[in-house]
């Protein structure tokens, strides 16, 4: 069972302006999904954001991003997905 | 498709609300009224009855001669503690009447309960404001027929210039008696001030107080005198106490609240409407009764008293008038026990109507008299446009209140709001819908600081000395909205369907923009 | 002016981004106490990607990092010096050592991230009685120290009492922490006010700190700015004064005289410091950077 340990990390938090990510090993691609009050006028340069802050980072692994937004600018976005990669990124294989 | 003077599209034909050519809006003061008052029917009081009641509600509405497809009013004094829409609504329901329009001065979640009613077709059109899960149904366009959106003094012209005829009034009431006398004061459902109702009683061919405190005969003071009432309908508790009145109102120490009204404080303190006897309308939100706060500060360091507080008056407001600081209170709704327990025992806290607070056509609305304002919006756009209906993602959220009226009548009309709730911001290019256009509105108060209106020259001169000293840290529209643009990123658009989901009048009747369903 | 420097806590968007404002003189980003054990990395992340974006206003940035006893410090350094912060305020520093130690450090990320050397200020947190007995040594320990300040919690629990309401604790080293930083040449600032409701002591407070000779106060909540900035106003009679000696000053320098005389009192250098320092804090006029 421990060999189907699905790989996941987390940074964040609900706050205000402040949002939830969440980075799981995902079978094949980069599938990024973002929900909140925001997403509604804001959706792709989240996304956006979202793939440039990873592909920064310099990872192509396919990966699943889940973020619950509270209203963060995309400079609160950025840091909380690249501390949630980083976290991802230590765990071990 | 028509065009009106906001600029704003409007259908020609709106289905369930009709034509519109002649409708349009036209300007802030452009329409005047013509010809005579509108007129219930006359009716008189059986001699010898000795009492009006009825029963309870279903009685009452059996009595009332209440018919399908008939249009019934109520008011929102009760607020989200109200039982009496929701009960005379399922009385219909049990006594097979249908297809009836409701004329609310506001519905709240509570009313919730009467879903299943417009599902069933019990109800078929509301004409009022709608919050909550009715107000979610209504933008998807669930509801056969547009909601009608009125402010607070739009609702008594309507009524009073036959743009809408009440057949039958239930008046949720506090305190009544067999005469049907009504009052708010008293009670374990006590509201104090039952202002909206007012117009109500006087124009409905039925009137149907509905009480679960019956005194004896006569009551007083009396809000709503017998002669307009012909039913009273007894019931166990007319509201949940707890949602009617909160206990007490306390000021935010809420530090981003707080830097907004202390900027909004210092531009009253700089216009030259703050001497002695000025008047004000603070509401209940978080930042206006944080500006009531300062404001006290100021006018006590100045050696100012003010001549009265206006709208909705809260324990707040009742402390200043104690303390000399204000002479008289306008009350048109009570918001917490203290208000509540002031004008049920001073004589200057005056209970006023709907009409005489805020009705553009009468011959002494008091928001004429106003000097100052501090409203909110949820959107300001490049033109100081506000909008109050709509939430970000279009979906209706609030009705207009006395926004229109207090704007339009007030010296100096001030939106006082983040700039930045979450990363939506409230300065946009372009107001979703158009409740309050910004002819009216005279200086926007955000986290950043003081943009004033270019319209009001004068103001801008007047706060010339606060600027200078670092008081009012002074921020064109310009830059504002560079600001927002510059934190949120760009926003995407709304997409709307053609289906029309609500009509927002201006003050004066006519359609000032319409609120359409949002693409799934 | 360090009237007021706001603890901003470090894994909390909304103040970061909003703290500035409210318009305190600084603000102190802090990754120490105001972030639990396992959020340190991500508000490292956080508080550099918020310095970068760099918007607030016209308050010296300075961040408190982690303890020089702990695993983090070094890191925190270089996530925030390469960002050009104004100062580093270091928590628990012992002896001059700890100074040479973080000296040291910073004057490497400044040199790999090419920020101008020396640039970084060193604010430093004496929370306990060793500290406190060092702190003119401490102060003097390098040019990069601009301020020594009391500890709160800490200090009152190495001088084996609690923190009370009155201050008694604190009354001895506030006196003997100005004395240190005038001795130094450094500022000297007060330790936070914890009771954010309570107005009518933090006026106390200020007010006695103030009296003291301490350049301000730490800021725990955005609502004491405008109190402590009051009580630290000069009044009319200063600001005249202030002017008069300032205007003295700059028609003696004209002249080309050195002493100058106002009322029959000689003026000297440290008197017109004073006065120019007085208008800045009246809003009247710039701080010479």
């Amino acid at each position: 069972m421990e060999a189907n340990a699905i790989k996941t990390a987390q940074a964040g938090t609900l706050e205000s302006m402040d949002c939830l990510v969440m980075i799981t090993e995902w079978s094949a691609g980069r599938l990024v999904e973002v929900s909140g009050g925001a997403v509604v006028r804001f959706k792709a340069s989240m996304e956006k954001h979202i793939n440039d802050t990873l592909d920064a980072l310099g990872t192509d692994e396919p990966l699943r991003i889940s973020v619950q937004d509270n209203g963060a600018l995309d400079v609160v976005l950025g840091a909380r997905i690249e501390a949630a990669y980083k976290r991802y990124a230590r765990l071990a294989v | 498709m028509e065009i009106n003077a906001a600029k704003r599209k409007i259908p020609s034909l709106i289905e369930g609300y009709g034509e519109t050519s002649g409708k349009l809006y036209e300007g802030v003061f452009a329409r005047a009224p013509h010809g005579y008052r509108a007129g219930p029917k006359i009716r008189t009081a059986a001699p010898n009855s000795g009492s009006k009641v009825t029963g309870g509600i279903k009685e009452a509405v059996m009595a009332s001669g209440l018919k399908s497809g008939m249009t019934i009013s109520f008011h929102h004094h009760l607020r989200n503690g109200d039982f009496v829409v929701n009960e005379v609504i399922r009385a219909c329901a049990e006594l097979g009447i249908g297809d009836l329009t409701i004329f609310p001065t506001a519905l709240f979640d509570v009313h919730k309960m009467i879903i299943p009613y417009i599902e069933s077709g019990v109800v078929a059109k509301i004409m009022g404001s709608v919050n909550g899960a009715i107000g979610k149904l209504v933008s998807n366009g669930e509801l056969g027929t547009p909601v009608v959106l009125r402010s607070h003094g739009g609702r008594p012209r309507a009524v009073m210039s036959g743009d809408v005829h009440i057949d039958a009034a239930f008046i949720a009431a506090p305190a009544a008696d067999r005469g049907g006398n009504i009052s708010g004061r008293t009670g374990k459902s006590a509201c104090g001030s039952i202002g909206y109702a007012f117009t109500d009683a006087e124009y409905a061919d039925v009137v149907v107080a509905v009480t679960d405190n019956l005194q004896s005969f006569p009551i007083s003071p009396v809000s709503i005198p017998g002669i307009y009432v012909d039913l009273v309908a007894v019931t166990d508790s007319i509201g949940d106490p707890a949602g009617i009145v909160s206990g007490t109102t306390k000021v935010t120490r809420d530090p981003l609240r707080l830097l907004i009204a202390n900027y909004a404080s210092k531009l009253i303190e700089a216009s030259p409407y703050f001497m002695d006897g000025i008047s004000f309308q603070t509401g209940a939100g978080g930042i206006p009764l944080a500006v009531t706060a300062y404001m006290k500060e100021a006018m006590k360091r100045r050696n100012i008293t003010g001549s009265f507080g206006l709208g909705g008056i809260t324990g707040y407001f009742v402390d200043l008038m104690k303390e000399g600081l204000v002479r008289k209170l306008m009350d048109v709704q009570s918001f917490d026990l203290k208000a509540v327990n002031s004008i049920a025992s001073d004589p200057n806290h005056i209970e006023i109507s709907a009409d005489w607070y805020a009705n553009p056509w009468n011959c002494g609305v008091a928001v004429n008299m106003l000097d100052v304002v501090i409203l909110g919006a949820t959107e300001v756009d490049m033109d100081f446009n506000a909008n109050v209906n709509t939430e970000a993602d279009g979906a209706l959220l609030h009705g207009i209140g006395g926004h229109q009226d207090t704007a339009a009548g007030a010296k100096l009309t001030i939106i006082a709001q983040p700039l930045l709730r979450g990363r939506i911001p409230c300065v946009v290019e372009r107001v979703h819908t158009l409740t309050t256009p910004g002819e009216v509105v005279d200086a926007l108060v955000t986290e950043f600081g003081v943009t004033i209106n270019p319209r009001r020259k004068d103001l801008l001169d007047a706060v010339a000395d606060f600027v200078i000293s670092k008081q009012i840290p002074l921020v064109p529209m310009e830059e504002l909205a560079a600001r927002a643009r510059a934190m949120s990123g760009p926003m995407e658009p709304i997409r709307v369907t053609d289906k029309v989901v609500a009509v927002v009048e201006w003050r004066d009747g006519t359609v000032i923009d319409v609120v359409r369903r949002i693409e799934k | 002016m360090r009237r007021t420097m706001l603890y901003l806590p470090g894994n909390n968007p909304n103040m970061l981004l909003r703290g500035h404002l409210f318009e305190p003189d600084g603000l102190v980003i802090d990754l120490e106490d105001a972030v639990s054990a396992s959020e340190k990395d991500s508000a490292r992340v956080l508080v550099r990607e918020v310095l970068r974006r760099g918007e607030f206003g016209r308050c010296e940035v300075t961040v408190r990092i982690n303890g020089l006893d702990t695993e983090l410090w070094r890191d925190d350094i270089a996530a925030v010096v390469s960002c050009g912060v104004s100062g580093i305020r270091a928590p628990k520093v012992e002896s001059p050592q700890t100074v040479l130690d973080l000296d040291e450090e910073i004057s490497k990320t400044e040199e790999k991230f090419g920020v101008t050397q020396g640039s970084t200020k060193i604010f430093c947190l004496l929370e306990s009685a060793r500290g406190v007995w060092k702190a003119c040594d401490i102060a003097a320990a390098s040019p990069r120290v601009t301020a020594i300040l009391p500890g709160g919690e800490d200090l009152a629990a190495d001088l084996r009492t609690g923190r009370s309401k009155e201050g008694t604790e604190l009354e001895w080293i506030r006196r003997m922490l100005i004395v240190a930083a005038r001795a130094a040449g450094v500022d000297a600032l007060d330790t936070v006010f914890p009771h954010v409701t309570d107005d009518e002591g933090l006026r106390r407070e200020t007010a006695f700190v103030k009296q003291l000779g301490f350049d301000g106060k730490s800021v725990i909540h955005p609502n004491q700015i405008p109190i402590i900035h009051e009580i630290y106003a000069p009044t009319e009679r200063e600001i005249e004064t202030a002017q008069r000696i300032v205007e003295a000053a700059s028609a003696a320098a004209a002249r080309g005289l050195g002493a100058v005389s106002l009322d029959g009192r000689m003026i000297d250098a440290p008197v017109i410091r004073r006065a120019e320092y007085t208008l800045v804090r009246a809003g009247l006029s710039r701080e010479k950077v």
